[in-house]
């Protein structure tokens, strides 16, 4: 018993003669604040947030990238892009209001050569976004068409009128008849 | 078979874009505002749920061709057709959809004119008709 006292006394000061607290207590501090802020560094989130959604486009490409205006859904849009206004392609900027009561129509998707039916929903309830404004209006119609113009707000059936910016959801495949292609 | 040709042959003489399936022009022509499960925005939009109970009142019938959504359309008589008859299916009543006969291009083309003037009056007159009870259709 005697020797095994002495003995884990002998290692003891083995080990304080070869650390410091104050040593200890530095590195500790450095493992608490460093962990602390390693998610705040610029780490290729971004990049990872670009990864290829199945069935989309290179992102690397305009057809791909939801933050330009060359996006395959954007192909009817007339607004702001939420994904440029805090939001992204399919969900609006905090804040906002997403609009049930919406503009549809069809864009082609480059990478599977097929026709989307795509819902433009504005984003309602804050000031207009004013970044990336993106106007291209395939299947626009004049504004006695009502259901088929994109120059109106879209903003019904939200607490607010007030437009921000607008978004592009699929909401079907849209496959055309037999006799489309011959018009 | 005749008048499966004849649809087609309306399709084409209307030239409506034409994509294949009804649901798809439902989607675009009518969902925007009626929404994906035809709902509406109470105060805003009409609910299309329980459309097909309009069919069991006199007027019900052509009221539904003829509301702004449907007779303004873009779409050939042969297509307006196709989506109501789908919508009825698929918003029901069953039993009202099933009772009725489907509507077809021609019933279309006649009822489609002339458009309404007050639709809100109209729809007005047929739900206070439907509160009443099943009438006789003529």
């Amino acid at each position: 018993m005697k020797s095994m006292d002495g003995w884990i006394g002998a290692i003891a000061r083995a080990v304080a003669r070869r650390t410091s607290r104050r040593g200890f207590l530095a590195s500790v501090g450095a493992l608490l604040v460093g962990g602390a802020a390693a998610p705040l560094l610029p780490v290729s989130r971004a990049a990872a947030e670009r990864a290829r959604a199945a069935g989309e486009p290179d992102p690397a490409t305009p057809a791909g990238d939801p933050d330009a205006c060359e996006y395959w859904r954007y192909c009817a849009i007339d607004g702001f892009l939420a994904s440029c206004c805090g939001g992204s392609h399919t969900s609006c900027p905090p804040g906002t209001q997403m609009s049930p009561i919406t503009w549809l129509g069809t864009c082609r998707n480059p990478q599977d050569g097929k026709e989307y039916v795509i819902s433009y929903n504005d984003c309602c309830g804050k000031d207009v976004c004013g970044n990336c404004f993106c106007n291209r209006n395939e299947g626009d119609k004049p504004v006695y068409y009502t259901h088929k113009n994109n120059d109106i707000d879209w903003c019904m059936g939200t607490e607010s009128v007030v437009y921000n910016s607008t978004v592009a959801l699929v909401v079907g495949v849209a496959t055309p008849s037999e006799h489309a292609g011959k018009k | 078979m005749k008048r499966a040709l004849l649809l087609v042959v309306a399709a084409l003489l209307a030239g409506s874009p034409g994509w294949a399936s009804a649901p798809i022009d439902y989607m675009l022509q009518c969902q925007g505002c009626h929404l994906a499960d035809g709902r509406g925005a109470p105060g805003k939009v009409p609910s299309l749920l329980g459309m097909a109970r309009f069919l069991t009142v006199p007027g019900g019938r052509a009221f539904l061709v003829r509301v702004p959504g449907a007779f303004q359309s873009s779409l050939s008589d042969a297509k307006l057709a196709a989506v109501l008859n789908w919508m009825l299916a698929h918003f029901g009543p069953a039993e009202s959809a099933a009772k009725q006969p489907p509507y077809t291009a021609e019933e279309v083309t006649k009822l489609r004119r002339p458009p309404l003037v007050d639709v809100a009056a109209e729809r007005a007159r047929l739900l206070e008709a439907l509160e009443k009870g099943p009438a006789p259709l003529h």
